[in-house]
């Protein structure tokens, strides 16, 4: 990976930023954390001769707004699956404040959402592999 | 004791004809006029898949009602006969009229603070425009 990234600095990283939000449902994260900042930092003094900003960060992290917010909802409504879904993961693990930008009081409120939701089946409990689970495979039951 | 609203859903089962659910609202409705609650909404949202396996079920039919009521001890005669049924696989109700109540105060202080911006925010800009002119 750091061949990879000596080879190219400018546009390896950046894929690499690419794939990662591509990995989460929402938004996500920017960087892998403090260690992946640096790790993409490191590159970009040594080997790079295009880089504009070399030894900063490069990346700063776009500041997420409350989706909910944006749109002046003042009730989450637990049957709307569609919205909720966006912030589950595919487990049906709710998603951090963090990850997703969702503010404090909202997050609250999806909280609850979330819960009668899950009740309801409209959304899966976490750790029920209930939507991904393959059939399982029927073993050669009528041996005669 | 005060009006309330109460979200009802159930399930039932994927396979169950028609007269069956009918015979399930018709039942709920008995009840709901017994206290004199009043339903305010019916919904049929028909077979949907469910996100993980009730009884042995992947789909079921869902149906959606809202009631208004003063008699709290409805929700429990309205869960009873749900939970008799044999059809019904899953039911939930759940109070509504709090949420709706902080809904409207929320949105009513948002209104009000949005009538008082326009002559907070305005003054500043056409003053400062003021100033700059006479240097342009």
């Amino acid at each position: 990976m750091s061949e990879e990234q000596k080879q190219a600095p400018g546009p390896a990283p950046a894929a690499n930023r690419e794939g990662r939000e591509a990995g989460h449902s929402v938004g996500g994260r920017r960087e892998g954390g403090p260690g992946g900042g640096r790790r993409e930092g490191a590159p970009g003094g040594p080997g790079g001769p295009g880089g504009p900003r070399r030894g900063k960060r490069q990346y700063f992290r776009k500041k997420k707004v409350c989706k909910f917010c944006v749109e002046k909802m003042d009730f989450i409504d637990y049957k709307r699956a569609d919205i909720l879904a966006q912030f589950v993961q595919e487990r049906g693990k709710i998603l951090p404040r963090r990850m997703t930008g969702v503010c404090s009081r909202h997050q609250r409120w999806l909280g609850v959402a979330i819960k009668r939701a899950r009740n309801i089946a409209l959304l899966p409990f976490a750790g029920s592999a209930a939507g991904t689970q393959a059939p399982r495979p029927v073993a050669e039951a009528p041996k005669t | 004791m005060e009006e309330r609203l109460y979200d009802l859903i159930f399930i039932v089962r994927p396979a169950t004809p028609e007269d069956e659910i009918k015979k399930v609202l018709s039942s709920i409705e008995h009840a709901c006029a017994e206290k004199g609650a009043k339903i305010e909404k019916t919904e049929h949202w028909g077979t949907r898949k469910l996100a993980y396996k009730v009884m042995k079920h992947r789909e079921g039919i869902y149906l959606y009602q809202q009631v208004r009521t003063t008699h709290g001890e409805l929700v429990h005669e309205l869960e009873r006969r749900l939970g008799v049924q044999d059809s019904v696989i899953k039911y939930q109700t759940v109070r509504l009229d709090e949420e709706l109540k902080r809904q409207k105060k929320l949105a009513h202080k948002r209104e009000q603070r949005a009538a008082r911006r326009p002559r907070r925010v305005a003054p500043p800009p056409s003053a400062s425009a003021e100033q700059n002119a006479p240097a342009n």
